[in-house]
This record gives structure tokens, sequence and C-alpha cells, in this order.
């Protein structure tokens, strides 16, 4: 069986932010079209994570590779790895008070797919997309982020991962925050995205999303590392034991 | 700065022809002009301006004695502007050969609405021009008594426009004055515009000020454009004035706007500032009577190392006057903005009601800004406020832009003209918005990389 080339395949990863090792020695691969989920403690380092593929320039990788679509992107700014087909939903989007969403999205579409779109088609695409996530119209003219509620911006960010279409789409806790019909029309949003083209990464500290879309496979991200991974049946496990439970598994004090 | 002889004063008496009166004024004005002194860095409205590399002996003063003739092709600068303001809009074009007519409006004329260049106004309407500047009125701003270059432009002005809606006409659309120094360097050009809009009135003038090229820098070629802009707002009457300026490396731009706002009347004034090496603008707004109300805006963006400095005075001299102002300077490279507010109520000023902000957005590492406000006021029962901020642009923003595939230039584009949005959008000339957007994007987008 020849092996496919992975998407994604990050090794032995360290980043550091203000001369600070935040993570430390991730490894992770992911083929296309897969979803997997990352559990993990508060201030493990899951958004590092996600900000590092992005390349924030605060991030600093001091060792290890990561290799998208066979090419080291470490050195890329943002925008060239947006246009090789990477995208992360925000945990926390910013405002940008006096540009319009719908202005904004237009440009981000066109700058992603290389060309322009004319307005016509682009407006019917959008008006799906927004049909799916249940996002009203007035959204496309008020600013980006901008004295919205934690919910209209997990919305936001969804429907731009719909409309980029990336070949990974890295979700920084996009279903926090959610009251439960959110929830769901964001969990539709998730599984439209997650398709055969587009690798899911889902940064999350709830089962219930999992209910919704269900990922390949689970890791454990602790202390900057994925210190375990399994199939769906983990995140079950971690729901109902908590991160104790693997704490107590890694220590060798049981070993004879 | 070395100074101009009066030979230059004589010159442009004879050559134009002009009446007597008006040379008796260029004369005061230019014995004013030797009284007073060259401003220096230590003065508080000049110490971001450098003057003492300016050589005025050796910069050639222009003497245009060109009739207006009818404009062939629309220059590019016109071009543009049109298409978001209206095909149609009367215009004219002054360049240091000549003086160029468009799109005259023969409606405009059968309301008794003038247009002209000055040169031709003072010639055809010399009268209506003298009842003005005679009247005393024009000659109140601070800078009339204490400015050099606003004195240097009343005694050697050689180009313009003059502007003149008679009572109660209204105009929906604008009128453009369009002035370029062209590719000329090392010459001295002193327009001055007239705007006179009558009592119960409505009307709106666009001006335009450019040169051809953007050359890099070379104080050895440097040009001087000193202009005056007056404008009287009759009672009851609504000026609406957008003024874009946009000079090549090597051109200090010193201009010194004057506004008069009667009784009931408003102003709304928005300057548009985009380049040159050293831009030194003054506006001055007289709140003369009960009910005058002003809103001055401004929009400045730097780049390379451009510097701006901007004064502005709200004199609030009658009761019940209101004035609201807000300047928003975005600054990339080492480029720098000195900011100088200032909000004035006299003792009559009673139920003033003024606001003022000035929020400068640092794009630039080395660039800098400075904001001072400052409030005279002698009545008691007044309403003002004043703001500023100076700060970086987010990096997050830009984080968050640039990770949907937006270069670096297109994220910051975005963020500047959403800077800019609150200050353009609200722009009374019906287009204005989106054509300022256009030239804040170029400007932006065709810049070098950080
Ligand atoms: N700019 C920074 N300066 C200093 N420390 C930082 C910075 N950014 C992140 N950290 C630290 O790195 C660690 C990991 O943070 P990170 O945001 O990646 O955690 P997380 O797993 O996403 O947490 P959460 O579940 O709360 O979102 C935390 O201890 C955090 O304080
Ligand atoms: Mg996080």
């Amino acid at each position: 069986m020849a092996a496919r080339e992975p998407l994604l395949k990050i090794e032995d990863l360290w980043v550091s932010v203000e001369g600070k090792d935040i993570l430390k020695g991730v490894n992770l691969t992911i083929n296309p079209g897969e979803v997997h989920a990352i559990m993990g403690r508060n201030g493990s380092g899951k958004s590092t994570l996600s900000y590092t593929l992005m390349g924030h320039p605060r991030y600093q990788i001091t060792g290890g590779s990561i290799i998208f679509k066979g090419e080291e992107i470490g050195e890329l700014p943002p925008n060239e790895r947006a246009k090789k087909g990477l995208a992360l939903a925000f945990q926390y989007p910013v405002a940008i008070p006096g540009v319009s969403v719908s202005n904004f999205l237009r440009a981000s579409v066109k700058a992603v797919r290389g060309k322009d779109i004319p307005v016509k088609e682009f407006r019917q695409e959008l008006k799906a997309q927004m049909a799916l996530l249940e996002v009203k119209d007035e959204f496309l003219s008020r600013y980006i982020n901008d004295g919205f509620s934690g919910g209209e911006k997990k919305r936001l960010e969804i429907l731009q991962m719909t409309l980029l279409k990336p070949a990974l789409a890295v979700l920084d806790e996009t279903d926090s925050g959610l009251d439960i019909d959110a929830l769901k029309v964001v969990s539709t949003g998730i599984n439209t995205l997650a398709t055969k083209e587009t690798a899911v990464l889902l940064i999350t500290h709830y089962q219930r999303i999992l209910n919704y879309v269900k990922p390949d496979f689970v890791h454990v991200f602790q202390s900057g590392q994925i210190v375990k991974t399994g199939g769906s049946e983990l995140s079950e496990e971690l729901e109902a034991r908590g991160y104790d439970w693997v704490t107590q598994e890694l220590t060798p004090s049981g070993v004879a | 700065m070395k100074t101009i002889a009066k030979e230059r004063v004589d010159e442009i008496t004879k050559q134009t022809a002009e009446p007597a009166w008006l040379k008796d004024s260029r004369l005061k004005a230019f014995e004013s002009y030797l009284k007073t002194p060259t401003p220096c860095n230590r003065d508080e409205n000049w110490h971001r301006t450098e003057v003492d590399s300016l050589d005025l002996t050796t910069l050639n003063v222009i003497v245009s004695d060109s009739k207006e003739v009818k404009a062939g092709k629309e220059p590019d600068v016109i071009a543009a502007a049109l298409a978001h303001l209206g095909k149609q809009l009367p215009f004219i074009y002054t360049t240091p050969q000549s003086v160029e007519i468009g799109n005259a409006d023969s409606a405009l004329l059968s309301k008794g609405v003038i247009f002209c260049s000055l040169k031709t106004a003072l010639t055809q309407h010399a009268d209506l021009l003298n009842k003005y500047l005679s009247s005393g009125d024009l000659s109140t701003p601070d800078f009339a008594h204490n400015d050099k270059f606003y004195l240097m432009n009343q005694s050697l002005f050689n180009c313009g426009a003059f502007f003149y809606v008679p009572k109660n006409v209204i105009l929906e659309s604008p009128v453009l004055n369009v002035f370029t120094s062209g590719e000329e360097s090392s010459i001295a050009v002193f327009p001055r515009v007239i705007i006179i809009v009558e009592d119960g009135a409505k009307a709106e003038f666009v001006n335009i000020s450019t040169s051809a090229r953007k050359t890099a820098t070379d104080n050895t070629a440097l040009s001087l454009i000193n202009s005056s802009i007056e404008t009287v707002v009759g009672q009851g009457a609504t000026l609406s004035y957008l003024d874009v300026s946009d000079f090549s490396d090597n051109t200090f731009a010193v201009s010194r706007v004057y506004n008069e706002v009667k009784r009931d009347a408003s102003l709304h004034s928005s300057t548009i500032a985009l380049g040159g090496w050293q831009i030194k603008s003054d506006i001055q707004t007289n709140l003369k009577e009960p009910g005058a109300k002003s809103d001055i805006r401004g929009v400045v963006l730097g780049a390379g190392s451009e510097r701006y400095s901007f004064n502005t005075i709200q004199d609030h001299i009658a009761p019940d006057t209101s004035s609201t102002i807000n300047f928003r300077v975005a600054l990339k490279d080492s480029s720098s903005s000195a900011y100088l507010g200032t909000i004035r109520v006299s003792k009559q000023g009673q139920r003033t009601d003024s606001t003022q902000s000035n929020k400068n957005l640092l794009l630039g590492a080395n660039a800098h800004a400075d904001s001072i406000p400052k409030l005279e006021i002698l009545a008691d029962d007044v309403k003002c406020s004043h703001g500023a901020t100076v700060g970086p642009a987010d990096k997050e923003q830009i984080f968050y832009l640039m990770s949907r595939g937006l270069n670096n230039l297109e994220a910051e584009e975005l963020i500047v003209t959403g800077f800019f949005r609150q200050v353009v959008q609200s722009c009374p000339v019906d287009g204005a918005g989106d054509w300022i957007n256009n030239l804040v994007a170029e400007k932006i987008l065709s810049s070098k990389k950080a």
C-alpha cells in the first residue's frame, strides 16, 4: 500500500514566548480530510500551537519542524500559509473598528483564492453560507467583531472557514461560550467544513461538540506536549475521569 | 530662511494690471511681511516644521499671465475625482503655465453663481471682490497679524479661484478647483481661493492641490506652495468644503484657511493631506454670530519622512455657537505630525458647545505624533470637550487580517481606511468617501513593504 503524503506533519516542535518554553516537543500528523480533536487543561499550550501553526510573530520556533503539504512553513508569513490552505478560527477574535465584514470577507477570499470573484457570484456564495450558519444580513455592514457577542464572533469565524475552504482548519475553542442552539448551528458548520478536502483540528474543552462532530483521533495536551492519543472514545473517558487520570497513568509509579 | 525682495511684489502688480486698491493691499501686506519675524522651531506652532533651509531668493516666483482657456482632455487627477464626484462637474485647472476651464455650467451662470480664476475675478468682478476684501471681515484671523507665510501670500498671490453663490441659491453638487505645480521644481506659487456663500445659499467646493510626480527628496530643488483659502458663510447658509492635497517629496506646502461663519450658518470642512515634504496648515474658524456651526475634519496619511503640522483654531465669538473637530492621523515609516487644536471662547460666547478629537495611529516604528489641545475660555456657561490619543497599530489586528490571506500592506490599508472611516464617511460631498478611501489605499499599497 502506497503511503499517502500527510497534510501536516509536526515533528518535535519547540516554541517559546518571551524566552519561556511553552511547547516542548509536539508531534502530530494529520492526513487530508481527517478530524482531530485536542483536549487539555487551561494553559497547557493549545492556543500556542494554533498561533504557531498560523505564524504569529510572537511565537518563536526554537526547535523541530512544521511540514504542511510537503513544505516547511515555519518561516512563511501568515498570509502565505493562508494561501497554502491553512486557516485558524481564533479563540478570541479581535475587533477591527471601521472595517466592514463584507469588505473584509471579499478581500480575504480574493487573496486566498488568488483571483477576484465577481461581486454577484460572491454575494450568492456568501448568502448561502450565511443562511446555513444563521448569520443575519446586518452583520455584513457591521465592523469586524466590533461589539459582537461571544457567540456572534464564533459564528463569524466559522463562516470564514466555510468560505475559505482550507485544506486544514484549526478551530481553537470555536465551541466555547455558545448557547445550545448556537452550538448546533456551529456544529453543522464544522460538519459542512469537514469534507474529504478539508481536515479539521478541533481544540475543545467539551465532549459535547464531539457528539456532533465525530473525530478520527483525540489527543490529550499537557504541559506543551501531546501525551496521549486515542479514538473518539478517549474524549468520553476524559469527560468521565478528568485529566488527572491521564497524568496518573503517565506517572511510572506502578512499575515493578 | 532668506526672504523675498520688494521687486517681486512690484513685478506682480505690474504684470497683472490690477486695480489700484489691490496694489495697495499687496504693498501693505508686504510691509507687514518685512516686519514679521520668520518663524522658528521654538514657536509652539512651528516646532515640528523646518524653515531654516528654505531660501526664497532662489525660488522662481511664477507669474502666470495666462488667460483662461477651455480644457482639452481632462488630466488624470481631475478624471479620478470626477469619476467619484460626478462626471459633469465644473472645474478650474491651474498649472504654472495655464488656466483651463472645464464643464462650464450655464445653469450656474443663470443663477448668478460665479466660478472663475482669481485673475478673471479681479478684472470682471473687481467691485464685488473688493466689497469682501475691504470689509475688514477677512482680516480677523490670527495669522493675518503675525504669520509671515500668510502675509507673503497676501502680497504675492498669483493664481487661485473665486466662487460666489448669491442669496438663497441652492447648489446640490460641488465645483472643483484643481491646482498642480506640475513637474516644475524650485518654484514658489501663491494660490488664493475666495469662497463667498451669501445668506440662505447652499454650496459645495472641492479644492485639489498636487504636484505631478513624486521625486526623491532633493532639497536643492525645493518648491514652495503657499496658499490662502478664505470662506464666508452668510446667514443661514451652508458650505461644504473638501480639500485634498498630495504633493511631491520636494514640496513645502503652507496653507492658511480662514472660515467666517455667520448667524445660523453651517460650515463643513474636510482636509485630506496625503503627501509633501512638509505640510504646514492653519485652519481658523470664526463663529461670528449666534447659531453659527462648524464641523472641521482632517485626515492625514504620512509616509517616508514627511512632516505634517496642523493647527486648528475655533473662535467662538458670539453666544450659542457650536463646533466639532475630528482629526485623524496615520503615520508610516518615519513620518511625523504635530496637531495643535485651540478652542477659544470669548466673554460673550455663552452656551458654546465645542468638541475636539485628535487620534493618531503610528504604523511606522519611527513615526512620531504630538497632539496639543489648547483651551482659552472666557465665558462661564460653556460645554467643551477635547480628547487625543497616540498609539501604535494593533499587532493582533494585523495578524488577524494576514491570517486570512491579506499581505502586510493590504492589512495596513484596511486598518487605516477603517481608522479614517468615521471622519471620511460622513463627508457631505456625495461620492467623496469612496474617492478618499481610494486615494488612501493607493498611497499605502504603492509604498514599499515595511
Ligand atoms: N504572550 C505571552 N506571554 C507570556 N506567556 C504567554 C503568552 N502567551 C501564552 N503564554 C503562556 O503560555 C501558556 C500556554 O498558553 P495557551 O494560551 O497556549 O494555553 P491554552 O492551552 O490555549 O489554554 P486555554 O485552554 O485556557 O485556552 C500559558 O501559561 C500562558 O500564560
Ligand atoms: Mg487557548
